[in-house]
């Protein structure tokens, strides 16, 4: 009997399942964004890269999905360690041990679902304001969701990371055994303060930053919250692409092609760039 | 005191989203300005029970396509992952195993449609188990990983100095002692295939009509009670198994749990 | 490393090189009526249409689909999409060279029909075979003509609506007639009143279209771009006067029709509007809105169309495609829904030619009590605008407007 390992050596197979579709699928949205195959393409051309990187929208699409990211990455990181530093003993063990894991239970559909239902003008806050008589009509209550600032996107985005940054966290909280170090400095003298901003969160963030990269990106990438709860004007990326590949001209889908690949490279960017800097750091101290 | 009302916040924050599907899902009107649904019925619950029920088929399709992922993705990553973990360049492999996760499931669905499309399987449920696979996979081979230590590889070599073969290493040593990471893998994969929506109705062609696309499909018809029953039924299996053994989803400490 | 990079180029080489498609063309000449029926029986199909409301899609799905269950063994599944979507679905499954598409028939009309002709991916004619066919009143404009275009036998009628605006009697009494009373209504009642960012709110724009340029005359026949850009200026201009008194100041427009339906339910905003002149009837029925609800067109005219059904080039199930939309032209089945009740779309067939028994219901079906009937808003009915009119709305409306 033939083995498949005399056929393929592992890291072929290992390519073709995990590498070629991205591969393949960069370069069929390369020729496409070229013009070189499509439908209504008539050969090689550039005009649709340039109509792509000169597009205002498509930069300020780019920018706020990216400002989203780290403003929701940013409001998880407080309260996640906010309720580590300070809750850490009902982490581990009673109600709250259990509940913080609950919310990993929610896909992105039905957290943007329920924070449309939620906070929308006519959304379950804005009722409860209402029959509490703090607003007199739909009108006065804000508006949190479908909005310029993206307030729906956060909120949602933020109700997902926080959990999980929670648990990332604690994790590291433990396994650092952060408490000893604690206890270490206060008998040398630290104070309270001294304790938490020298010890405690150097530690904590040093080992949480791929995750809030990762969370990060996670934010930036997601599709489903902006199509529930986001606007067409600003547009998270993700959705502008599709819109582009999907709902508008035609003509136009060579652009959603160059604006898919713009896009992936900012986040190899982002990723492998951050990665490269954050070993320059830790060698720096070595 | 204060620490009470904190957390007492935390976890209202964490209920209520729950709660309130629950009762939407058994709404009929919600007129402005009622709180609560201001009419009431129980028929669409009543209808999951009857297998030609749109959501009932949702159901049933979920948890296939989600299965199917989930258990291919875990055997393909776990044995990928020993590979990876011995061999020279495993952090290079390792780094290029985040890049599916990089991308946006739905960009990538956008991407290789194309393929999809010449090979006929766009529009299909193998169609769709495949793409979401390709996404799974390498985030199963990151979870994996983390399995394969210098004292596994030795019991290895222990196991067939011994004499054993490697079907035996692998059904006596090395399953028993991956079985958290196995599990773990498992769920995540599954978890990643369960919440899909933007790839799996791209790929679908809206054919492959799972819970999340239900949900989505009820918004856009605007009948948010169904919708909210969708959505319960996608947060159920979850919320069951967190409550069993919260280890099942989520490894926080490499800590032995003395306390748990 | 040299062979993965061989693989990745040869996989790229695959690409480039597209094969035809492999099967036959389907030759409607070699068939009869009873041919079609024996060879489309017993076979599962796939339609796209616009899921977006509950009543069309109870109809289809708990009406026809048993029905076409029982008569031709067809089992149909139905699929949302609508528009470009299914423009770029099409375009998608030509440019891979795909032997068989994932649509067998489709709700269409107007630009979608357009764009689908230019990228030829619609079958075709083929409505000239179709038994019902000879009771559509293909002379009448509105049905005849989709868009300003000639059918040409590529798709066949289905439904025709004329768009009314919807409103709640209790809160208004004398809703706007022109555009002046519009402009003034929104002032007097700011963030209550705004249209979609799709297929209803343009219809509602290109009225506005005709009103401003002075009348459905002036802009008849083929799209002329000096008389759309000299119009259009204008509709922008005013159209950004009413910006500032629109829901959410206009800075957002609800993305579709059934969420608009959910504003004006809520009380959040005053209008609503559809493109079915019986849909308020239906949403009343169905409880979602209030029996106040009326619904009307104002002296400006409101746009008469007609939906079509097309069967894609691509489609390995045409003949029963062909099938099923016989049954959707039946007089049994254009009766159901043209009942309010059930859907309330008006019929594109010749009542006149039919049988009396039927010509007998058609003319004692059950009245609406919310819309006005056809016969009164017949003469403010507009006709639909050649399609360029309605994309170039669309990419200027984002322009202007929301950008």
């Amino acid at each position: 009997m033939i083995s498949i390992k005399q056929i393929i050596s592992w890291k072929t197979a290992l390519f073709i399942l995990m590498l070629l579709p991205m591969m393949l699928g960069l370069g069929y949205g390369l020729l496409y964004s070229f013009g070189v195959i499509g439908l209504l393409n008539t050969g090689f051309t550039t005009e649709h890269w340039s109509d792509v990187l000169l597009n205002f929208n498509f930069w300020k699409s780019l920018l706020f999905s990216f400002g989203i990211g780290l403003i929701s990455v940013g409001i998880s990181l407080v309260i996640a360690l906010w309720m580590v530093v300070n809750w850490h003993h009902d982490l581990r063990k009673g109600k709250l041990s259990t509940l913080i894991y609950l919310p990993l239970a929610f896909p992105a559909t039905v957290v943007g679902f329920f924070i449309f239902q939620s906070f929308s003008k006519t959304g379950f806050w804005s009722r409860l304001l209402y029959q509490t008589g703090v607003i007199s009509e739909i009108e006065d209550f804000p508006s949190l969701v479908n909005d310029a600032y993206g307030i729906g996107i956060i909120l949602a985005s933020t109700f997902i990371i926080t959990p999980f940054l929670s648990l990332i966290l604690k994790g590291i909280f433990e396994n650092e055994d952060v408490t000893r170090f604690q206890h270490i400095a206060k008998s040398l003298g630290a104070s309270q303060r001294q304790v938490l901003v020298k010890i405690t969160l150097p530690i904590l963030l040093q080992k949480a930053k791929t995750s809030l990269l990762l969370f990060l990106i996670f934010v930036i990438g997601s599709y489903e919250i902006p199509l529930l709860l986001g606007r067409q004007n600003p547009k998270m990326i993700t959705v502008a692409i599709v819109d582009k590949a999907q709902r508008f001209n035609l003509n136009d889908i060579p652009q959603a092609y160059a604006m898919a690949i713009l896009y992936v490279s900012f986040l190899i960017f982002l990723f492998f760039g951050f990665q490269r800097l954050a070993k320059l750091k830790t060698k720096a101290y070595a | 005191m204060r620490k009470q009302i904190g957390q007492s916040i935390v976890g209202f924050i964490i209920i209520f989203p729950i709660v309130f599907l629950l009762i939407l899902s058994f709404g009929k009107q919600w007129f402005y300005p009622h709180i609560l649904p201001n009419l009431w019925q129980t028929s669409q619950w009543e209808s999951l029970f009857s297998p030609s029920f749109q959501l009932t088929k949702s159901l049933g399709l979920s948890l296939l396509l989600s299965i199917s992922v989930g258990l291919v993705s875990t055997v393909t990553a776990f044995y990928f992952s020993k590979k990876i973990a011995y061999s020279y360049n495993k952090t290079t492999w390792l780094s290029l195993a985040y890049v599916p996760y990089l991308l946006s499931p739905i960009i990538f669905a956008v991407l290789i449609h194309f393929y999809f499309l010449k090979t006929g399987l766009s529009g299909s449920l193998l169609g769709v188990i495949i793409a979401q696979f390709l996404i799974c996979f390498p985030f199963g081979i990151i979870i994996c990983s983390t399995f394969w230590t210098a004292q596994i590889q030795s019991l290895e070599n222990l196991s067939s100095t011994l004499g054993g073969s490697s079907t035996q290493t692998l059904k006596r040593v090395l399953l028993p002692l991956g079985k958290s990471t196995l599990l773990l893998c498992f769920f995540q994969c599954f978890l990643i295939s369960w919440f899909e929506y933007g790839l799996t109705h791209f790929i679908g062609a809206g054919k492959v009509k799972t819970l999340t696309v239900s949900v989505f499909s009820y918004v856009n018809e605007a009948n948010p009670f169904l919708a909210a029953l969708a959505g319960f039924l996608l947060i159920l299996p979850s919320v069951l198994l967190l409550l069993a053994n919260k280890k099942l989803i989520f490894k926080t400490s490499n800590k032995r749990p003395d306390y748990e | 490393m040299k062979n993965l990079l061989v693989l990745f180029a040869s996989s790229l080489l695959f690409i480039s090189c597209q094969s035809s498609s492999e099967t036959k063309p389907l030759n409607l000449d070699d068939y009869t009526w009873k041919d079609i029926k024996a060879e489309g029986q017993a076979q599962e199909m796939t339609m796209m249409m616009w899921k977006g409301d509950p009543k069309i899609n109870a109809y289809m799905q708990q009406y026809i689909k048993p029905k076409l269950l029982k008569k031709h063994n067809i089992n149909l599944t139905i699929v949302d999409g609508q528009g470009n979507y299914i423009v770029q679905m099409l375009m998608a499954e030509l440019q891979a060279g795909a032997n068989t598409s994932e649509i067998d028939l489709m709700w269409i009309n107007g630009e979608t029909f357009y764009q689908l002709r230019q990228i030829d991916a619609l079958f075709g004619p083929w409505t000239s075979k179709l038994p019902n066919a000879s009771n559509i009143d293909f002379e009448n404009p509105f049905i005849g003509k989709d868009f300003q275009q000639a059918i040409d036998g590529y798709e066949m009628p289905w439904g025709n609506v004329q768009m009314t605006l919807i409103y709640n009697q209790d809160k208004i009494q004398q809703p706007p007639q022109t555009r002046a009373e519009l402009l003034s209504f929104v002032k007097e009642h700011p963030g209550k009143f705004t249209w979609n960012n799709h297929f209803t709110g343009l219809t509602f724009m290109k009225a506005l279209l005709m009103n401003i340029a002075g009348g459905a005359e002036v802009l008849k026949g083929e799209f002329n771009e000096d008389l759309y850009a000299k119009y259009s200026d204008e509709l922008w201009i005013y159209l950004n006067q009413l910006k500032p008194y629109l829901w959410r100041q206009g800075e957002v427009f609800p993305e579709n029709v059934a969420q608009m339906h959910q504003l004006f339910a809520n009380g959040e905003l005053l209008f609503t509007m559809s493109n079915n002149d019986a849909e308020v009837d239906n949403k009343v029925e169905e409880g979602l809105f209030k029996k106040s609800s009326r619904a009307y067109v104002p002296e400006f005219g409101s746009i008469q169309n007609s939906h079509y059904l097309g069967i894609s080039k691509l489609s390995k199930k045409k003949l029963s495609a062909m099938l099923v939309v016989n049954e959707l032209i039946s007089e049994e089945n254009q009766l159901e829904k043209m009942k309010p009740s059930v859907w309330g779309d008006g019929t594109v067939l010749q009542v006149s030619k039919l049988d009396s028994a039927f010509q007998k219901k058609f003319n004692s079906i059950a009245q609406r009590h919310y819309a006005p009937p056809r016969e009164d808003i017949q003469q403010k009915a507009l006709p639909e605008l050649a399609p360029e009119y309605m994309i170039r709305l669309a990419e200027d409306f984002k322009k202007n407007l929301i950008d």
